[in-house]
């Protein structure tokens, strides 16, 4: 059977999905019209305010970022990917038979995988990433 | 092949890689002296990956395959470009300043280590390009080859220009990525598989079924041929070249017009390897036929139009990889060199190999009021202030253009014989031609250096390792043109075995048949 063929007879199978994604829709934008319609609606300066009830705001919300941000970002980001790549591994390695020949070699090679983080971290750090002044 | 076998193979990328990682951390020592060794670090770590390879090459029986074979040349022409580069660092102020002494010491400021890491890095990821035997690899391995030049470019120079050519390399060689990222996934789509052996069964049995393979295996292999046509600056994707060979600083070019070249061309023979054996469908050979003859015919009409040499070279970079595209339609051939298109090709790298880094180490050997050397005036009568550098550079040209004492001109008889064997007559009269044509700026470099008169505002860089790698490319171009019997027989053994069945070849105990019985 084709990959066509096989979506249209099993698109059944989609039609929650697909039910939901109406009910969704349905209810936002139902409870935006009627509040339009049935709603009183008073305009004012305060009102208009982002925080209406909290602090005044100051200045405009599109200003510059100082560049370290992104490279604190960056570093984030290496951190995050390695725990992705953590987590099939921790998920896997406890499978392993007792006395396997590749728990040593699994468990050598994630090291590894750490330590190249590490050392990325460590010249992060030398270079002044995360000093602020 | 399993995981575990294949990590046997690539102790010589791991020795690169803490090689890159010990240059990382040395460069940001607080001493000087200490700082200066990462240069002398990233020649152990070339040093001992060379040893590595060759002594599992010995392990198999002293069969060199095209792995093995790619990665000797990284080795020793990465030492040729280390040589090169070596002065890299210092030639940017500021960390010139703060190793004289006259600014205080700041980690942030000083790139002698990340520069010779990147360097590293690079070379690793060509190493593992010749190693791929599956799709996600070898995207892997080209990125990894491409992302830290994309770096080298924009930071080895104090100028805007430097900036500038590295952010158009990048962007386009993002988009590269991405068309040639977009074919692997069609070719996955087409045959379920990444593996190129079992991408190789899969593309058999449409052959069976269909008598063809799918079209749309077939747009994902041109897809995959056309990005990757980036990394070896051919056209459509040759628009790059000119800007980024010109804005890099001379020593940093030099590795441009080699290390993504080859890494290109090994990824190109790998993909041209999951075609099964004698089987090339019409749109694939026109693609190839029609990318040789316009790569040859624009790098050398705009070669002769430019002044600046550096542009001049990058043109003439862009008219070889034209030149090794007509090996690439002969890739299916019988074991004999001249019948061989990959062993062709194989061989040609190392031979443009060493003569464009000649040529760049010469132009990186010498200033002109302050700045690097790179225009015609500034290497006009070279002769008679540096004779022995103006007889690197006409050694260099003559090579490339391919006279008959040089290398080049072995190479280019293997390419084109190839390709005469498969029948490409046409194609062949045109790089003939195109030789021709490219005869007439070659030598415009050599009369300038011989026949010009000098302004004597042209003097020598300091340090002698620049001089001394351009001799040694030069004289290697020269002696193997006599005696390069040994490398045409060890680039005929490699190219023997294409790529996608080299798994066969680095462990020869296996069955080839294991891979298909573990489906």
């Amino acid at each position: 059977m084709t990959t066509i063929t096989l979506a249209v007879s099993e698109f059944g199978l989609y039609a929650p999905v697909g039910i939901l994604l109406l009910m969704a829709i349905g209810f936002g934008v139902a409870n935006v019209a009627l509040s339009t319609v049935l709603g009183p609606s008073r305009h004012g300066k305060v009102k208009g305010m982002v925080y209406e009830s909290g602090m005044n705001p100051i200045g405009s919300a599109k200003r510059r970022f100082n560049v370290r941000f992104y490279i604190v970002a960056m570093t984030f980001l290496v951190f995050d990917v390695e725990i992705v790549f953590l987590y099939p591994w921790a998920s896997v390695f406890p499978s392993l038979a007792e006395g396997s020949p590749y728990g040593v070699l699994f468990l050598s090679r994630m090291l590894f995988f750490v330590l190249t983080s590490i050392i990325a971290f460590a010249y992060a750090w030398r270079k002044g990433v995360f000093r602020y002044d | 092949m399993n995981m575990a076998e294949k990590i046997a193979g690539v102790w010589p990328e791991i020795a690169l890689l803490l090689g890159a990682a010990l240059c990382l951390l040395v460069g940001l020592a607080r001493s000087v002296a200490i700082r200066r060794f990462t240069g002398w670090i990233a020649a152990a770590s070339l040093l001992v990956a060379g040893w590595i390879v060759a002594a599992q090459v010995c392990n198999a029986g002293g069969v060199i395959g095209l792995t093995p074979y790619i990665k000797l040349a990284v080795v020793a022409v990465g030492l040729i470009l280390l040589m090169v580069a070596a002065a890299v660092p210092v030639q940017l102020k500021m960390t010139r300043d703060i190793e004289a002494g006259r600014e205080p010491f700041e980690p942030g400021l000083v790139i002698r280590g990340e520069f010779f890491a990147f360097f590293l890095f690079s070379l690793t990821g060509v190493m593992l390009t010749a190693d791929a035997s599956d799709l996600v690899w070898l995207f892997l391995a080209l990125e990894l080859t491409s992302l830290p030049t994309y770096v080298m470019v924009a930071t080895s120079r104090d100028r805007v220009e430097a900036q500038e050519s590295g952010v158009k390399y990048f962007f386009l060689g993002a988009m590269a990525a991405a068309v040639f990222l977009y074919g692997f996934a069609l070719i996955y789509g087409a045959t379920g598989q990444t593996s190129f052996s079992l991408i190789v069964d899969a593309a058999n049995q449409q052959i069976a079924a269909q008598g063809r393979i799918s079209p749309l295996l077939t747009t994902g292999i041109v897809l995959s041929l056309l990005g990757v046509a980036f990394k070896i600056a051919a056209v459509p994707m040759h628009f790059y070249a000119a800007d980024v060979y010109q804005g890099a600083t001379t020593a940093v070019t030099a590795f441009l017009a080699f290390v993504p070249k080859t890494a290109g061309f090994v990824a190109l023979i790998a993909l041209l390897g999951l075609l099964p054996d004698g089987y090339v469908p019409p749109a694939i050979t026109w693609l190839l036929w029609i990318m040789a003859a316009l790569t040859m015919t624009v790098g050398n009409v705009l070669g002769l139009m430019q002044s600046n040499v550096k542009r001049v070279l990058a043109y003439s970079s862009i008219a070889h990889s034209g030149y090794m595209l007509v090996g690439l339609l002969a890739l299916h051939g019988s074991g004999d060199a001249l019948g061989n298109g990959t062993a062709a090709i194989l061989f040609y790298l190392v031979a443009y190999g060493l003569a464009t880094i000649g040529a760049f180490a010469v132009l990186g050997s010498l200033q002109a009021r302050g700045e690097e050397a790179e225009t015609f005036d500034d290497i006009s009568g070279l002769v008679r202030t540096h004779p022995v550098l103006a007889g690197v550079m006409l050694l260099s040209v003559l090579s490339l253009l391919g006279l008959p004492p040089m290398i080049g001109f072995l190479g280019k008889i293997y390419l084109f014989g190839s390709a005469i064997q498969h029948g490409f007559v046409g194609l062949v009269v045109i790089a003939v031609l195109n030789s021709a044509v490219s005869a007439v700026y070659y030598l415009r470099i050599a009369s300038a250096c011989f026949f010009g008169d000098s302004e004597g505002h042209t003097v020598s860089t300091p340090g002698i390792s620049r001089p001394l790698a351009a001799g040694i490319a030069a004289v290697a171009a020269l002696i193997l043109g006599f005696a390069g019997g040994r490398l045409v027989s060890t680039a005929r053994d490699a190219g023997g075995f294409p790529t996608g069945r080299n798994d066969v070849v680095t462990t020869p105990s296996q069955p080839p048949a294991a891979t298909t019985a573990s489906r």
